[in-house]
């Protein structure tokens, strides 16, 4: 009896350890800013949902592979993003790297990656060239799946030139709004006209006031807004008796701002936008996200491009297994892909590693406290 | 440029201005009982703020929320003197033990800030105003469109400021306050409890914060990183305005406002540069302070 059971338990043994074997565990990590600046924060966490959602669903649907993801909060501080994804690297030994928020954060650490032959899937930092820098190093490592700068600069000039003649512009005084500026400046010129008003907010301005005094002194009809506190315009304007169409960034897409200036104030604000919520697909996320985070879940178009940036990261890893190279290559190479957000079905090429292009870029509006798509 | 533009930037400024005094004082009442400065007083004003916040979002009206904010924040007062300050005391003199109260009142501060992280999350909010019926009401007077709610800001920041100038010249506690500022000996030797003057400034000044920060929710945005800008304003207005004068404190806060708010009219890439540089400046010029005594300070 003591010999069968003996067999018993080896045999048992012996197929735990190959299931163990068959279930590789591949392990992935998240950087994102989870502390520090409020706004930024805001995007953190909605992208960080929105993978977390992912890795979910992957884990129900009995996957090839186990996954292990190790999430660290950089902050936003650059020093301890470079830290934490060396830590990564070395230590923790992931196959593949998610996040982050700052766009400086992002340029400070993707050439470590890079340099270690480790996917990055960057997002939801949105600078123009994050990607761009290492697309001629063959392979390059760093991919993309959050809005770039210029497609929604681009798109709202494309309109907002058409609709209005006098444009002003308040842009932020930190590295993003400095940045934003440059590329609108040059956009205003491409298109044959100018800004007539340029006013900047610093950090730890909380009343926007003046800004708002010369814009109406200026006369413009659209306001541009690209700064770290774009809620603080709209007390502004209401104490003014100044009420022009402001545009800007897809910040003003966060419920966090709907809920500070509420409906009335924020009626008829533009943004840029990669999710339309008028979509079946996207109306399903929106309810899976309500029901998975409750109250925390509070901004749709950054968790989609978290969701869609994670189930491609997954998708090359179930593909590929936890060997870096082939998790690139895998995602180089990704088709018919399913995305909630604008993301094409083939979204990155060995010349572009950005899941959106410009096209899958639009402008959204708020509308009785939804943002829908602009017609 | 139009008065009426000009007038109403103004407006905003004496309104954050008067912020901006109300610390100034905190860190002042605190210095002349222990030559200490709190340099976690910004967030004390971030748990004011946040307590007022949570507290009207609840349905408490405002008359019961002022006390209850006042009597958590003398009960954080009283805490900072107790485990930051007074164990302190036991330190051997030295310069290292003369300055240990930095890191004391900052790391405070710092527990401060976590716990609030803790309780309320770290994205920022709007805190419901306090007099008006509603959150976009505007008055407007000969052409000047302002909130009532700046106007009244400021007016009780300044009733308090005129209060505690009352008490300091004033009162008996003032007195003492004096005679502690002088020297501890001296006033023990004068039968004046020197324990209780130093805890009592310290509730003072937890109580100013608290109302800074009753009076900034509103007109700000609430978030656990707010009071570092209002500790730096209000360091800058007791500089200014010198560490002897309770009077050079107010008209240096309400400048530091002002200025802050013009600047931010002429050139606003840079507005929050020029307030600095003009409080740099002036401590090269005089280092004392506009309105502090060169020579040793008594009050």
């Amino acid at each position: 009896m003591k010999t069968m059971t003996r067999i018993i338990a080896s045999v048992c043994l012996g197929f735990l350890a190959a299931g163990l074997c068959a279930a590789q565990t591949v392990k992935i990590g998240a950087v994102q800013a989870l502390s520090g600046v409020p706004a930024i924060v805001d995007f953190g966490e909605s992208y960080l949902q929105g993978n977390q959602l992912a890795l979910k669903e992957y884990n129900a649907a009995s996957p090839k592979r186990k996954i292990e993801l190790v999430v660290y909060n950089d902050e936003a501080n650059p020093q301890k993003a470079v830290s934490l994804v060396r830590r990564l690297v070395s230590s923790d030994r992931v196959s593949v790297v998610v996040g982050t928020a700052s766009s400086g954060n992002v340029a400070a650490f993707a050439p470590m990656l890079q340099q270690a032959k480790i996917p990055l899937m960057a997002g939801p930092a949105i600078s123009t060239d994050l990607t761009a820098k290492f697309i001629e190093q063959t392979p390059s490592f760093v991919f993309r799946c959050s809005m770039v700068e210029k497609y929604q600069v681009d798109a709202m000039l494309d309109w907002g030139v058409k609709n209005f003649k006098r444009i002003g512009l308040i842009h932020g005084t930190s590295g993003y709004g400095m940045f934003a500026l440059g590329e609108i400046q040059k956009g205003m010129k491409a298109r044959g006209a100018e800004l007539i008003a340029i006013e900047g907010v610093a950090p730890s301005v909380t009343d926007q006031t003046p800004q708002v005094l010369n814009m109406k002194s200026a006369g413009a009809e659209l306001v541009l807004i690209f700064n770290d506190s774009p809620e603080l315009i709209y007390r502004a304007m209401t104490k003014t008796g100044y009420k022009p169409t402001i545009a800007g960034n897809w910040a003003l897409s966060s419920k966090m701002i709907l809920s500070i200036v509420g409906k009335e104030a924020i009626e008829g604000t533009v943004m840029g936008q990669a999710l339309d919520l008028a979509d079946p697909k996207a109306q399903e996320f929106d309810v899976k996200m309500r029901k998975e985070f409750g109250e925390k879940y509070r901004w749709p178009v950054v968790a989609a491009l978290g969701y869609d940036g994670m189930r491609l990261v997954l998708q090359a890893v179930d593909a590929a297994g936890a060997d870096p190279v082939a998790i690139q290559k895998a995602l180089e190479t990704a088709t018919g892909f399913k995305a909630i957000s604008g993301t094409p079905a083939v979204p990155f090429s060995a010349s572009d590693h950005e899941c959106l292009d410009p096209e899958n870029v639009f402008l959204g509006v708020w509308r009785d406290g939804q943002v829908v798509k602009l017609r | 440029m139009q008065m009426t533009d000009l007038a109403q930037v103004i407006l905003g400024g004496v309104a954050l201005g008067s912020i901006y005094t109300l610390m100034g004082k905190g860190l002042l009442v605190t210095y002349l009982t222990t030559r200490a400065l709190n340099f976690g007083q910004g967030d004390f004003l971030m748990i004011g703020s946040f307590m007022a916040m949570a507290l009207m979002l609840a349905g408490v009206p405002v008359y019961l929320m002022v006390p209850i904010v006042l009597i958590a924040m003398a009960g954080l007062g009283y805490a900072l003197e107790r485990v930051a300050i007074r164990p302190l005391e036991r330190l051997p003199a030295g310069a290292a033990s003369a300055l240990a109260w930095i890191l004391t009142t900052m790391g405070f501060g710092m527990l401060l800030q976590n716990t609030a992280q803790l309780v309320w999350g770290k994205s920022r909010y709007y805190s419901p105003q306090l007099f008006a019926g509603e959150k976009g009401e505007v008055m407007s007077l000969w052409g000047v469109r302002f909130y009532m709610e700046e106007l009244l800001v400021a007016a009780i920041a300044l009733s308090v400021v005129a209060v505690l100038y009352w008490m300091l010249f004033r009162t008996r506690w003032g007195k003492h306050v004096a005679v502690v500022s002088f020297d501890k000996g001296t006033a023990q030797l004068l039968g004046i409890n020197v324990r209780r003057v130093v805890v009592s400034s310290y509730l003072m000044m937890a109580g100013l914060a608290g109302i800074s920060g009753i009076l900034a929710g509103p007109l700000t945005s609430v978030n656990s990183h707010m009071g570092i800008m209002f500790l730096l304003k209000g360091f800058a207005a007791v500089c200014i305005g010198g560490f002897s004068n309770p009077l050079g404190v107010l008209i240096a806060g309400l400048g530091f406002g002002i200025v802050e708010a013009l600047s931010g009219f002429l050139d606003s890439s840079y507005g929050d540069v020029y307030p600095f540089l003009i409080a740099f400046v002036i401590l090269i010029v005089r280092p004392t302070g506009l309105f502090g005594e060169s020579h040793t300070q008594v009050r």
